[in-house]
């Protein structure tokens, strides 16, 4: 049977000190406005920056409001589109923050990763943009979506 | 803002994890229409196999299915029949009918009034599947729990949708489950399971599917790790000794599916992911890397 190729990590690639670094930007607040709103004519802003309404021909096809979770590790802004009754239509995110290792996005770092083994290099450069690893919860996310619910569901009909 | 590109990326919250979708090679309204229908079939997943929601295949399987057959969706058949047939290759080492084990944990919610049947007394196989769809439990107290492999399936599904938009590329990553499709190779970066903050290594990958599993942690309380959430169905309790594994594999929900065969047998996988046509790459206690040898020339390590 063939044998499995071990690793030592240097105790380097453990240890660092953690700062806003990684960054990943999805959608503007208007690309997802249209996109939860494909119909609609024109967003009227309810309250700044946060509420807005969308028409479509004269007639309210629903609510889009922007909000932000903050956990320890992550930022994240999202977006929740109502429906003129107050449902939930959609929830997208905006952006997305992690705190790496503050070096993260720079090129010496970057380019740690080419050809440490076999001595080929690695075919992609630039961003980190695919992340794997232990699974990160959405539940601030959820509780997000609760709270603007609570707070707007309603009152916005 | 809306400006030409030939590339759009989103993400939403599904699956109780973040679900990122790009596609490639496309008109951006083409685009747009192929992202809305993955995510889509992502959320009939998870309508179908949650164990949370009480309409689901799986809460009435769990419900239900000892008393008489439930006729399942589709999907839900081929994930049961995928799940059967890895338990029984890895000699139960994979087993989805852990579901009490893990509410006595704390792992998921409402914990079984009656005793979990003891681990002598259980069938090695309880979940029966039947012509037309129909699945019924030999015993009763069977739970079963699909959070080892209905996130794979779900990214399988979602890459379909994208490919049948006829897009030149795409990847669907679920909180780390991902695959991709398309000529250019992506890079996926692996998180450090004992400081999330960490990546540890850069794997490159075309046409395929990688899954990661790691010891558990809440990134918003703390980043110590906790223990697994992977249960030692032989012992009945958490596995030892590997702080996370990645599988590669040409479908998701097989690279799910073994990830946590391989945190329980380590490199003694080796046969069972030489037969599924997977590679992986494990994280020991002692922070060593292991990969199996055909594919260390695809791993990039940090150093």
């Amino acid at each position: 049977m063939t044998q499995w190729v071990r690793y030592t990590l240097p105790a380097a690639a453990i240890v660092s000190v953690a700062s806003p670094a990684y960054a990943m930007q999805y959608l503007s607040i208007e690309e997802a406005q249209k996109q939860a709103f494909p119909s609609a004519t024109h967003f009227t802003e309810v309250q700044a920056g946060r509420v807005w309404k969308a028409e479509a021909g004269g007639r309210v096809a629903g609510f889009f409001i922007f909000d932000r979770v903050i956990g320890k590790h992550l930022y994240i802004d999202y977006a929740v589109a109502l429906t003129p009754s107050g449902g939930v239509h959609a929830v997208e995110i905006l952006q997305y923050r992690e705190s790496y290792g503050g070096e993260i996005r720079s090129p010496s770092w970057l380019a740690q990763f080419v050809g440490k083994n076999s001595g080929s290099s690695l075919k992609i450069n630039g961003d980190i943009r695919n992340i794997a690893g232990a699974t990160l919860s959405s539940t601030h996310i959820t509780e997000g979506v609760k709270r603007v619910l609570a707070a707007y569901g309603n009152r916005l009909r | 803002m809306a400006t030409a590109s030939d590339k759009i990326r989103r993400a939403r919250p599904l699956l109780g994890t973040f679900v990122e979708i790009e596609v490639t090679g496309a008109a951006k309204s083409a685009m747009n229409t192929a992202i809305d229908a993955a995510f889509e079939a992502v959320a009939w997943v998870h309508r179908l196999m949650s164990f949370h929601e009480p309409d689901s295949d799986v809460s009435r399987l769990n419900r239900e299915a000892f008393v008489r057959p439930i006729n399942v969706h589709d999907w839900t058949y081929q994930v049961l029949q995928a799940a059967v047939e890895m338990h029984r290759r890895s000699n139960g080492m994979f087993d989805i009918a852990v579901a009490p084990e893990l509410q006595a944990m704390g792992l998921l919610p409402g914990a079984n009034d009656q005793n979990p049947i003891d681990a002598e007394a259980r069938a090695f196989d309880p979940i029966e599947l039947l012509e037309g769809q129909k699945v019924r439990f030999r015993q009763a107290n069977v739970g079963i729990d699909l959070g080892g492999i209905a996130k794979g399936f779900a990214v399988d599904r979602a890459l379909e949708v994208l490919r049948g938009f006829g897009a030149a590329g795409g990847i669907v990553n679920a909180g780390g489950d991902l695959a991709v499709f398309g000529e250019a190779p992506q890079a996926v970066h692996i998180r450090h399971p004992r400081d999330p903050r960490r990546l540890i290594c850069s794997v490159e990958i075309t046409d395929g599917a990688l899954a990661s599993t790691a010891r558990r942690f809440d990134p918003f309380q703390s980043a110590d790790t906790a223990s697994s959430a992977i249960i030692d169905p032989v012992r009945r309790r958490p596995a030892p000794a590997i702080d996370g594994a990645t599988v590669r594999a040409s479908s998701c929900m097989t690279a799910d599916a073994l990830t946590k065969i391989v945190m329980i047998a380590g490199t003694d996988a080796t046969e069972l992911l030489e037969h599924y046509n997977a590679n992986a790459l494990l994280i020991s206690t002692d922070g060593d890397v292991q990969i199996t040898p055909d594919w260390h020339h695809a791993v990039y390590l940090a150093a």
